[in-house]
Formats: structure tokens, sequence, C-alpha cells
């Protein structure tokens, strides 16, 4: 395990140097709130900040996706063909994204990428991304990632991490695309394995105490589907719902998407938008007839997904790594941590 | 070079508007051609889906015509129309479509020179005002 | 406030033990700073939970729509204007409830107050003129009325308009308020300013719904959004679609917003999405006289008409 300390003066120096061979992404204050945008040259990222707004998996996931183009002009050869377009898939880095957002995608990542199946346009702009963790000195008091399976520190899905340490940023690479990254900055000054891995312990042992807000997950999986499915609570926990999809939206692991075609005159573009489970078009079916009508099913659908359905199927955990966002931005302050209480220690 | 020519869409109530368009045509009147019209069986049935779908799609103006207040097929669609439009245009002009996009008139089924000095009238306003910038939708502009 | 929640919790107690009432319609406290959470009581038991303070900000009317069982409602006076409109819309019924009136000082903007503070908010309490703001490293103590959610600090209707019983006595309303100065604002710029001005605070939206979801008018059994056939407007973030999304949203409140806010204070974005009905609101004022929500009796705008309405812009 390498470590490279970065001397914050060098750091403006080093992104130009990674705009070279990057796309830069990196948290960027707009109006009042932090948003995961793309760097202009010479922009630097905001560091300064708890979460963003918005999770950054439409870095990878874009809201609304291209996917074909097709032309119903008969006059051309090749009308009512569908094609591929074509998209910037060289390299991107994400600098500066939280560990929690971090782990999120390799949770979707068991969505978009199984043996059976590959998405194609989630798995190309994920392999060509670098990303380049911050390390979380601050949490909020919404984060409970430490007992979603993950936590201020965490490295998993980081090609490196940054840990802030005042003068310097200390990089902890963790992989050979790290090693690139870094290179690449021209970031060279290594530093004592053992003395870096003292500090970057020492202030995770620091975070971790702050955060203060817990879930308990452990007898999710030994519950039955059904019981928890015909549990009492669900009417109080639905009730106030308003069934709009911001907390859906505002999730880094939420992965469902809705297939579209749009024609304009003979041109036509098929993509694919964000759905929501809280929609009842989501589950519409062409005869008319929705299995999953009311508001309280909907509600249901999205607990029991997160911390029940894939809890079995991928036996990983819960399919939530703790960022809070939806407990923020509830208009109507439905909060999951309440809820997995609730299912983890319902008893019929 | 080709003139530009405007595109413009009228929606025209069946009893009155619809028939002023026929009557001026068998009286030979002149009027500019850059009209298109569809037929519609009364102002009251004007949904704000039809004028906002007709900018979408890219018409340079909309003009809704329909019959005199007191004189409605259906007794009072027009009076209902008459709010819903009033409401419409002002919300329309204040998001940002420029006054002379969008015309209402009432045209009773024998008001052919009506007719025809509103289609000038209107012609002419939105050709004043240039080809439509914003709000139109082709491909959508996502990533 | 304490008085108010005393009060609310011994009228919500005696109607459900009296059987007046199946349920009762409240808030329960939250779990972040500055948020309620809706919620019902069935027994006197769940009464308890019920709070009542400046962070009640959510239309409760938006409860009540096609409900059958008798209901308990707390209602400021925006909820009890959309209750009016409930009522004469035919989506409640007024033998159903039981209207418990508050009278309402405003609720508090959870984002303005936020965007004060860089770090952030752990706890924020109130007496009756302050509030309370207390975080890491900090507290402060701020005037209510400065941090009141925009639509209440114009608000002229803050007495509950129906209600069986008050929790509170009535309060002078507020007089000689400016309510449209945004939209003369507006108004009167040039339309390509107008263009820009909107492209600029919706380019966030990301199209979740909370502000149509929130409103309590937004019942329709299929959404204009939802619609395919035909599809009237497209589901991506394409700006032209998520305009007409919220031109038509606006448009069909026209003459039935009582602008409550809760489409606002719902938005995640913070997105200032009040700046479309309150025109309609004017317009409505101006045109017709009409408030939404006030009288049981009056048809609301679009559902009547004078034969001498104006026309001056009809050729």
């Amino acid at each position: 395990m390498r470590f490279i300390t970065i001397d914050k003066k060098s750091w403006a120096n080093g992104l130009e140097n990674l705009c070279e061979n990057y796309r830069l992404f990196g948290p960027v204050r707009d109006n009042n709130h932090h948003f995961f945008k793309k760097l202009a040259k010479g922009e630097l990222p905001d560091f300064n900040y708890l979460n963003t707004r918005l999770s950054p998996k439409s870095i990878v996931y874009p809201q609304s996706e291209t996917m074909f183009e097709y032309s119903l002009d008969e006059s051309k050869e090749d009308h009512h063909i569908l094609k591929e377009i074509n998209k910037d898939y060289s390299l991107q880095a994400l600098i500066g994204i939280r560990p929690c957002d971090a782990a999120s995608y390799l949770l979707v990542k068991c969505n978009f990428d199984t043996p059976e199946y590959k998405d194609p346009y989630w798995l190309r702009a994920y392999e060509s991304t670098i990303f380049a963790g911050l390390a979380c000195g601050n949490p909020r008091s919404t984060c409970f990632c430490t007992s979603a399976g993950c936590g201020p520190f965490h490295e998993d899905g980081l090609d490196l991490l940054l840990v802030d340490e005042g003068e310097n940023f200390i990089a902890k690479i963790l992989t050979s695309r790290g090693e690139n990254f870094i290179k690449s900055a021209g970031w060279e000054t290594e530093t004592d394995p053992t003395a870096a891995e003292k500090i970057i312990k020492d202030m995770k042992i620091k975070a971790e105490e702050k955060i203060a807000s817990f879930v308990s997950t452990d007898q999710l999986k030994n519950k039955l589907s059904i019981k928890l499915y015909d549990a009492p609570f669900w009417d109080d926990i639905a009730f106030a719902c308003i069934n709009c999809g911001t907390c859906t939206y505002a999730c880094p692991t939420c992965w469902c998407f809705d297939i579209q075609d749009e024609v304009s005159s003979s041109s036509g573009l098929r993509m694919r938008n964000w759905d929501s489970c809280m929609y009842p078009l989501f589950t519409l079916h062409g005869s008319g007839y929705n299995p999953r009508n009311t508001k309280m099913q909907r509600v249901r659908q999205r607990f029991m997904h997160k911390l029940k359905y894939y809890v079995d199927k991928y036996g990983d955990g819960i399919q939530c790594v703790g960022c809070g966002r939806c407990i923020r931005l509830c208009p109507v302050n439905i909060d999951i941590r309440r809820v997995c209480d609730m299912m983890n220690k319902y008893e019929d | 070079m080709n003139e530009w020519k405007p595109r413009i869409v009228g929606f025209l109530c069946n009893w009155c508007s619809y028939g002023a368009a026929d009557l001026a045509g068998v009286s030979r009147m002149q009027y500019p051609p850059n009209v298109r019209v569809i037929r519609i069986p009364c102002t009251g049935r004007m949904s704000p889906k039809f004028i906002l779908a007709a900018f979408m799609k890219g018409a340079d103006g909309v003009w809704i015509s329909g019959c005199h207040p007191g004189d409605c097929h259906y007794m009072e669609g027009n009076y209902y129309a008459r709010r819903k439009f009033a409401l419409f245009k002002n919300l329309i002009e204040y998001m940002g479509i420029e006054p002379g996009r969008l015309h209402f008139s009432w045209i009773s089924s024998a008001e052919s020179t009506k007719f025809a000095s509103v289609v000038n009238e209107v012609t002419s306003a939105v050709k004043a005002l240039g080809p439509r910038e914003h709000f139109i939708k082709t491909m959508p502009r996502v990533a | 406030m304490s008085e108010y929640l005393s009060k609310i919790k011994e009228i919500s107690e005696r109607l459900l033990k009296e059987e007046k009432v199946e349920i009762i319609i409240g808030f329960r406290k939250g779990t972040v700073p500055m948020m309620n959470e809706p919620c019902f009581a069935k027994t006197p038991e769940q009464v308890k939970e019920l709070v009542w303070d400046s962070n009640c900000g959510i239309n409760l009317a938006n409860y009540l729509t096609d409900r059958k069982e008798k209901i308990g409602i707390i209602a400021k006076g925006c909820d009890s204007r959309n209750i009016v409109t409930h009522i004469i819309e035919n989506k409640i019924k007024r033998e159903q409830l039981f209207i418990i009136g508050v009278s309402c000082k405003g609720m508090i903007d959870k984002n303005k107050i936020t965007s004060m503070f860089e770090n952030e908010i752990n706890e924020v309490s109130e007496d009756e003129e302050n509030i309370i703001v207390k975080g890491e490293g900090f507290e402060k103590t701020l005037n209510k009325n400065d941090v009141l959610q925009e639509n209440c600090k114009i608000c002229v209707h803050r007495n509950p308009v129906i209600y069986d019983e008050l929790a509170a006595d009535l309060l002078v309303e507020q007089k000689d308020v400016d309510r449209y100065e945004d939209v003369r604002k507006i108004e009167a710029m040039a339309p390509e300013d107008k263009w820009n001005y909107f492209d600029d605070i919706l380019s966030d939206c990301i199209r979740c719904y909370a502000c149509r979801n929130a409103c309590p008018l937004c019942y329709c059994p299929t959404c204009f959004v939802d619609e395919s056939r035909p599809q009237w407007v497209g589901k991506s973030i394409d700006p032209v679609d998520t305009r007409t999304f919220h031109f038509l949203r606006a448009y069909h409140c026209a003459g039935r917003c009582t602008d409550c806010g809760a489409c606002e204070r719902a938005c995640p974005m913070g997105i200032k999405v009040r700046t479309f009905t309150k025109k309609l609101g004017k317009d409505c004022l101006e045109l017709y006289g009409w408030e939404a929500g006030l009288s049981l009796d009056e048809r609301p705008p679009l559902d009547t008409y004078r034969p001498d309405d104006p026309e001056d812009f009809i050729k």
C-alpha cells in the first residue's frame, strides 16, 4: 500500500495535469448546496461540504440517458434501424466522492453487472470512472453509514482515498487505477506507510465516534418476507407519504429506470429515465390493471426492497449506505432509520 | 433565399369561425395562407394542452376563435373558455412567450370580412415577431 | 404554541373517546430539525404523539382526499381553505369532518434557516417570538418573523375560515400586505428576460413531482404527465418538458391555489415553484375578485362565469 502526501499548494497544479487525461467531476457549490458537476479547466472542487444534495450516481447513470437513435424516413437506407449513439467513455474521475457514495456504486453494480446480463451503458461509464474518495471527517446527524455496512473512511469502491490533514492531503492508493491517477497528477511525495496509516486510523476513529445515529439490521435476514409484508405498521409508516420520487432520486442506490421513445417528425430517440417505485405508473400494466395501486403498497415496496428483498437476494447487507439523503429531503419526514428498526424488531 | 413564412395553428369553433372561413372562401376573399386550421366543437373544448402542444411542436403562433358571447351553440361554452383563455394567455406571457404569439377572437359564421381581417392581423403580428425560438421540443436535450 | 398543543390534544382525545371521529389527522414530531411528520391518531393513547409548532407547513388537507370515515383534522388558515376547496370539489364531505381550527402565526422556512449557517443545524426550538438554532459550535436566536416561509409572510388568512372548534383565539389578520410584489417584477420584464428567469429557476428540477404531490389540489386519477395517448409532456429532464410540467401544474391550480406553500416547502431542490401559481392567484383576484377557499357557497372561477367578464384580449 502506497501513501502519497499532497501539499495543498500543489493541489491546483495536480488537477490541471489531471485534466489532460481525465474528465474531472467534483463537488461544486451552487446556491446553498453542493452538487457533483463537471469541473472546468482550472476549476477546483469545493471540499468544504458535508454531503452533496443529490448523490453522484448521475455521473455514471444520468437521470435521462440516450440509448439509440433511428430514422423513420423511408427514403433513407437505414430507416427503422436502431443505431447506437456515440458517447464519451473516455476516462473520468470523481474527485472528492464520499466513501458512502462510492460504496453505493458497488451496490448498484450487482444490478447492472450480473453473470447473465451486463448493462452496457452503466458498465462502460462505470469502468471509465476513477473514484478518488474524500474521507469524511464531519458526518451529519442523519448519517448512519457505520451501521449500514459502510463508514466515513470506508475504502470499498474507491481507487484512492484522500484524507484532509490540514496543510496536506494524504492519498491512500488502493488500486492500480488510483496509482495511475496520482502519477498523472504529478504528486510524488511518498510518505511513510506506518505513520500515514496511524494518522488515518486516528482520524477514522474520531470520525466514527461522531456518528450518532444507527440502524439495527441483524434480524432482517431471519424474518419471513411474507410476515414483514403483512406487518401492521405499514399504514402508519405510509400515512404521511405523498408518493413523490424525492427519496428514490436522491438515493445513491436506487437504480430503477423506464425506457421511452420520443419521435420528432421522422427522427426518433430511445432513452431511459430514472423511474421511481413511488409512482403509480411504475407498475401499471398495459391492461390498465395496477397491482401496486395504493401508496401503502408502494411505500412498503421501497422499504422491503432495500431492507429485505435485497438482503435475501445478495446476502451482503442492506441496499443502503446510510448517507441520510432520503431522511433530509423527504418532504414529510419519513425516516428510513425508524422503518428499518421497526422491521428489524418486528415479531409477529 | 426563401422568405420565412410563419406557421400558425388556428383552432376554430365548428359553429361560427369555421363557417366564417368557409364563407370567406366562397366569397373569394383574399387573406394570408399561413393558418393551419383545426376544427373544434366549441371553444369550451379547448384544453390548455392543445395550445402548449402547438407551441411545443413549433407553431409560431396560435389563434383560437369562437362564437360571440351569448351565441354559443352549447349556451355557455365560450363563457367558460373566456376565463380559461384570460388566465392562460397571462400565464404563458408571464413565462416568456412574446405577446402577439397567442390570439383570440369571436367571429360569427356570417362575419367573413372579420375572419379575413383577423387572419391578416394575426399573421402580420406573428410575422413581425419572426420565428419562435423558445419552447420548441424536437429531440430531448438530455445526456 | 404549547397552549395550542394542549388544547389540540384535549379536543382530539375527547373526539376519539366520544367516538365523534374515527381518526385525527395531525403532526408528530419529526426526526430531523424543522420537520414534522403528518400522522394519524386512532386512539386517545396515540393523541399523545401529536405536536403543533412552526414546522407544520405541510398542508393536511392533502390527507383528506376521498377518505370515507369521520375525521378530526387540525387546520391552520391555509389548510382550512383547502378543506373548503376539497368540499366544493366533492373530495370530502363537510359532515365527515370535525375541524380543529388553529390560528397560525406562520411556519418557518427550513431552507432559509439552513442557508444561514455554514455548519449543520442539530436542534431548533422556539418560543412565542423567537427561533433558537443550535449546531456544533454555535447557537443563535432568530426572530421568527424574519425566517417565515415566503407565503406565510404575506398571508392574510391566518385564521381558519371554517372550523368546529378553535384550539386558540383568532388572530388579527395582517393588513396592507403587498402580496404580489415579486409577480409584478417578473411581469415588468421583457419576454426574453422572463424566459431566462424561468429557465434559471427550473434548471435544478429533477421531476420528482414533490411539488405536485404535496399539493392538496393534485388528486387527478391520472396526472397529465402520466398520460400516454397522447403523451403531452415527455418524461425526461429536457428543459421544455420540465417547463411544460411546471406550467400545466400551476395552471391546473388556477383559482384553486390557496398559496399554502406546501409545494415550495416540499421541493428537494429549493425551486421557487410558487412563482407560477402566484401569478394565477393574482390574476384570479384582479380579473374575477376571487380568492380560493373562502366560501362553501361560491363556485371556483373556472367553474363559473359572468357575462361581462373582461375580454379586452379577444378580437
